[in-house]
């Protein structure tokens, strides 16, 4: 049984500015001991998707719609505030992407690690001290016994994510969520952040949930990877065949805007065009066909499912041998994905249709 | 944290000199002749003569102003043209009635604006927040003695729940000590007495406090939102803390921080506030001092008190400002 | 409010831009409290110019026998303790509350703008030694200063706006040379300067309306704080040099010998005081939250 269990979530915020189509029906496992990548451009959901399995989407604003969050058997969506608050930290911990304003700046590292094992063990202050000096030496800090004494401002970045693992895995949670754990780190410091968050889940059987924009990230980190796009899952598969055989035009899209330092001739960069959607517009037809090189017709008016690779085979929606699925009407083929652009003789990427520029031009605002 | 001490106290040399020439100016160089202010128009020029030569008027300026620093520095105001008494003698009398008054409207100021601010950031956009901000408007919009002489109009005049003007009512015949009336009634061993000086402060510190409440009103709201919404309450919350908890330790105690700030700047206006407030509800303090020496013409009076109240204002700035190192660890550890 | 607007075929159209202050503009129209403010202060600032034309009274002419009497048909606001009419002096008390509101504000903005200015471009020891004089002006709370000068002056209108000038000057010159230094080393200006933008063109155009837009507000604020030190200023007798002219404050002075037989006066020249205090704080805080789009509600 599946750890973690998405299904069908909707996450939309209203604003000011209107209703933000945040999470459009997202559906995903997670196994224990599994290490998901969620891939995507900022704003494309994966850091709504996972605010709202821990429910600390921003108040009032934001809301599941729709759908479910099973964890460990339990509806997180409809859990009552209190039983929630039990089961962060302590069996779902997260780790935010910048360490520098993730840890409060007027209280010592002991006071915050202190207070986040007391909020869920019975444990006296004195124990909880030496437990949380414990796991800063586990995440490697030198003379950890002093610096609990420390401030948040007295330690590196680098330094600073280790602290906020520490505490994430003080009270080895089942799932552990990193949002772009690395993205305000250093080069350098990314991969040893990195390698002890592969290296601490893996001995502790924790589950991985990473967050990223960068696919180089997740390639050595994770088993399986979700690839999301202004709010759906377009594409889903192990981490290895994601890699060899990509098969949605996003996916291609972004294999190809990184640098492969490992070709002798690199190839050239092939940066996606355009820029995400509007999220402020319920979503009409495919999200991608604005950018996409190979849309069709259909794509403009319909929004294709997550289907796997090869028809009529049995889906398995988590695991080693997760089934390769993807949302595309007109997938590329493995050379169109290798060169990174249709290949089709005559091929040309279907017009807007005209009935949808009429409706839309009208709102346009006339600049004066 | 013993050196961001020491380099505050030597950054207020500098304004404690400046502060020293400006009061200088005012004192020393009134347009127009002090010895005929003083004397009147009808004095013989052979008094006249006397009397620049006994102020030291003829000696060049900068030689005057030395003289002036060596009299302030112990602790010399001059003497009132009045009664001849030195101003430093009726200041100190009458400081601590200006000290009780201030305080009790500070008082009030923080004990009603943090919670009302803290109201306001947990409902931002909704009616308790709404309340709030009309209150902090009127706060800052009506004068002190506008509002002063309403409280007396409806609570002394017509309801006469409270005690329109004074400290204390004179005919207990109280003994003055400290002059601190809540000080020296319990002194006296008289609770009721001590309740009466209670009553008595209550219009003056609403008047007076009511600016300073409507600003750390403002500021207490304004940064509670602002904590909020900051990665480490996020943290707080993802890490599974009780609420109670993200908002004492995570939320208001960073959120004090600019609060405590403001709290310090407020007690310049609380000053500056006690002089209009003691004229409204006859309170004998130094704030009512500065305006009967400005009908009296009284000048040095005047400026000699400003030299005190600025001087008190910059002395508890720097307490503010090392308070606020304490709070903040980021200060503290650098 | 407008939808925003998209292309399907490209990008989300960003919503049409009318530069910096076209969008403050639509923003504070938008802002109601803002507009309340501001049709307050148009309000006293017709009443103040119709003075002549809707007071039925002059407001230094005395109805005899009319001593303290509350408000009536012939003296819809009551008579003071001198039988002038009330509802003529408050509204020619707006001329003068307004007037030297304005001009103190102005003068203010011109001393403590030229420091603010001198300061934040010189840099170095000019800018030390400005703002140690800035320093020791601020030590001296709020009113108190301008008490020491009306009293150093003597009273007097004009002693009154420089006095009231003397105490927001700091206040402005801080501002100024806050987004003066700070502008300076800010990435877009460096930018401007690295295209190789003219340095005049840099201060007008770029440097300029950002230091301006917390000038504008502060200025706002600071009328509030004009027209409300100004009365206590009156109140305290360092009004205008007549004593009986119809200044609010002044009205006021003596106050507490009478509140109780003839509250109307309080209460009607308080309410203007306090109503156009309201005003400019309003349109002020509206300006504020209009003009800085990362202040988002």
């Amino acid at each position: 049984m599946a750890l973690l269990s998405v299904d069908d979530l909707v996450v939309r915020f209203r604003t000011h500015e209107g209703t933000i189509y945040a999470v459009n029906g997202v559906t995903f496992d997670v196994e224990p001991g599994e290490r998901l990548g969620l891939v995507g451009e900022s704003g494309c959901g994966k850091s709504v998707t996972n605010l709202a399995v821990m429910r600390l989407l921003p108040k009032p604003a934001g809301r599941i719609e729709r759908g479910s969050v099973v964890f460990d058997g339990l509806d997180l969506a409809t859990l009552p505030e209190s039983d929630m608050r039990d089961i962060r930290g302590r069996d779902i911990a997260m780790i935010f992407q910048d360490p520098m304003t993730s840890l409060n700046p007027v209280l010592r590292i002991e006071e915050q690690m202190v207070e986040t094992i007391r909020a869920h063990r019975k444990m006296s202050v004195q124990d909880a001290r030496k437990r949380a000096a414990e796991l800063l030496g586990m995440v490697g800090i030198p003379r950890p016994e002093s610096r609990l004494r420390d401030y948040p401002h007295q330690f590196s970045g680098g330094m600073r994510q280790r602290v906020m693992i520490a505490m994430a895995l003080a009270l080895d949670p089942k799932l552990m969520i990193a949002d772009e754990p690395t993205t305000a780190l250093d080069v350098t410091i990314q991969a040893q952040v990195l390698e002890l968050l592969r290296h601490l889940t893996t001995d502790s059987g924790t589950a991985l949930i990473l967050i990223t924009h960068d696919l180089g990230v997740v390639a050595g980190m994770t088993q399986r990877i979700n690839v999301m796009y202004a709010g759906y899952i377009v594409e889903t598969a192990t981490t290895e065949e994601l890699f060899a055989t990509p098969s949605h035009p996003y996916t291609v899209g972004l294999l190809h805007s990184i640098p492969r330092l490992d070709e002798v001739r690199p190839e050239e960069l092939v940066p996606i065009e355009g820029t995400p959607p509007d999220q402020r517009r319920e979503p009409v037809g495919c999200p991608f066909a604005p950018r996409c090189a190979w849309r069709l017709p259909v794509c403009w008016t319909d929004n294709p499912e997550l289907i796997p690779l090869e028809a009529g085979v049995t889906v398995k929606t988590s695991g080693p041998e997760a089934t390769h699925r993807v949302a595309c009407h007109n997938r590329p083929t493995a050379a169109e994905a290798e060169a990174g652009r249709p290949l089709r003789e005559g091929f040309v990427p279907a017009p807007p249709p005209g009935s949808v520029i009429e409706e839309l031009q009208p709102t346009e605002e006339v600049v004066a | 944290m013993l050196k961001y001490v020491v380099r505050r106290l030597l950054a207020a040399i500098p304004v404690l000199f400046g502060l020293s020439i400006v009061v200088f100016a005012f004192v020393h160089l009134l347009p127009g002749d002090p010895v005929a202010a003083l004397l009147g128009q009808h004095a013989t020029p052979e008094l006249r003569e006397e009397i620049r030569i006994q102020m030291g008027l003829d000696k060049p300026l900068y030689e005057q102003y030395f003289i002036y620093l060596n009299q302030l520095a112990h602790g010399d105001l001059g003497k009132s043209v009045i009664n001849n008494r030195p101003v430093i003698e009726e200041l100190g009398r009458r400081f601590p009635a200006t000290v009780e008054l201030t305080a009790a409207a500070l008082l009030f100021a923080i004990g009603l604006g943090i919670p009302l601010g803290r109201l306001a950031a947990r409902f931002p956009q909704r009616w308790p927040d709404a309340v709030v901000t009309v209150i902090s408007l009127l706060g800052i919009s009506i004068p002190i003695f506008v509002l002063g002489y309403t409280l007396q109009f409806f609570f002394a005049a017509s309801l006469q729940w409270l005690p329109a003007t004074g400290r204390i009512n004179p005919r207990l015949g109280l003994d003055v000590v400290t002059n601190l009336m809540l000080v020296d009634t319990l002194l006296a061993g008289k609770l009721e007495w001590f309740a009466d000086a209670l009553l008595h402060l209550i219009l003056p510190a609403i008047a007076l406090g009511s600016i300073p409440l409507a600003i750390i009103t403002r500021i207490t709201r304004a940064a509670v939102l602002d904590v909020s919404n900051e990665d480490y309450v996020r943290t707080a919350r993802a890490k599974g803390l009780a609420e109670r908890r993200v908002d004492s330790r995570h939320i208001m105690r960073n959120a004090w921080l600019p609060v405590v700030t403001v709290i310090g700047l407020q007690v310049g206006g609380l000053l500056a506030g006690a002089v209009i407030t003691e004229t409204v509800f006859s309170w004998n303090g130094v704030g009512s001092y500065i305006v009967n020496a400005i009908q009296d013409h009284d000048y040095l009076v005047v400026q000699s008190t400003i030299l005190i109240f600025a001087l008190i204002f910059l002395v508890v700035n720097l307490g503010v400002d090392i308070a606020y190192a304490f709070l903040n660890p980021r200060i503290r550890y650098t | 409010m407008t939808t925003p607007a998209t292309t399907v075929g490209t990008v989300a159209a960003p919503r049409a831009s009318r530069g910096l202050w076209g969008d403050a503009l639509r923003r504070l129209l938008r802002n109601r409290p803002a507009l309340f403010g501001l049709a307050i202060i148009l309000l006293f600032v017709v009443l103040a110019i119709l003075a002549p034309v809707i007071a039925p009274y002059d407001p230094l002419d005395r109805d005899p026998g009319q001593v303290f009497k509350p408000p009536s048909a012939a003296h819809i606001m009551g008579t003071d303790k001198q039988t002038h009419d009330m509802f003529s002096r408050i509204l020619f008390g707006a001329q003068i509350s307004l007037f030297v509101g304005v001009v103190s504000v102005v003068m203010g903005l011109a001393m403590g703008g030229t420091i603010g200015a001198v300061a934040g471009a010189f840099g170095g020891r000019v800018d030390s030694v400005l703002m140690r004089i800035v320093d020791v002006l601020l030590a001296i709370p709020g009113i108190l200063l301008a008490i020491g000068i009306v009293v150093w002056l003597d009273r007097g209108l004009l002693q009154i706006m420089f006095a009231v000038a003397a105490t927001n000057a700091p206040i402005f010159a801080r501002i100024l040379r806050g987004s003066m230094l700070a502008l300076r080393e800010s990435d877009y200006v460096t930018a401007a300067r690295s295209i190789g933008a003219p340095t005049g063109r840099i201060l007008l155009r770029h440097m300029l309306p950002n230091a301006l837009t917390p000038i504008i507000v502060a200025s706002t604020l600071a009328l509030a704080t004009a027209i409300i030190d100004v009365a206590g200023l009156g109140f305290l007798g360092l009004g205008p040099a007549d004593p009986r002219t119809a200044e609010w404050g002044t009205m006021l002075t003596g106050a507490s010998s009478y509140y109780r037989q003839a509250p109307w006066i309080i209460f009607f020249t308080g309410a203007a005081i306090s109503l156009s205090a309201i005003g400019f704080n309003l349109l002020g805080d509206g300006l504020r939250e209009s003009l800085d789009p990362r202040l988002k509600r």
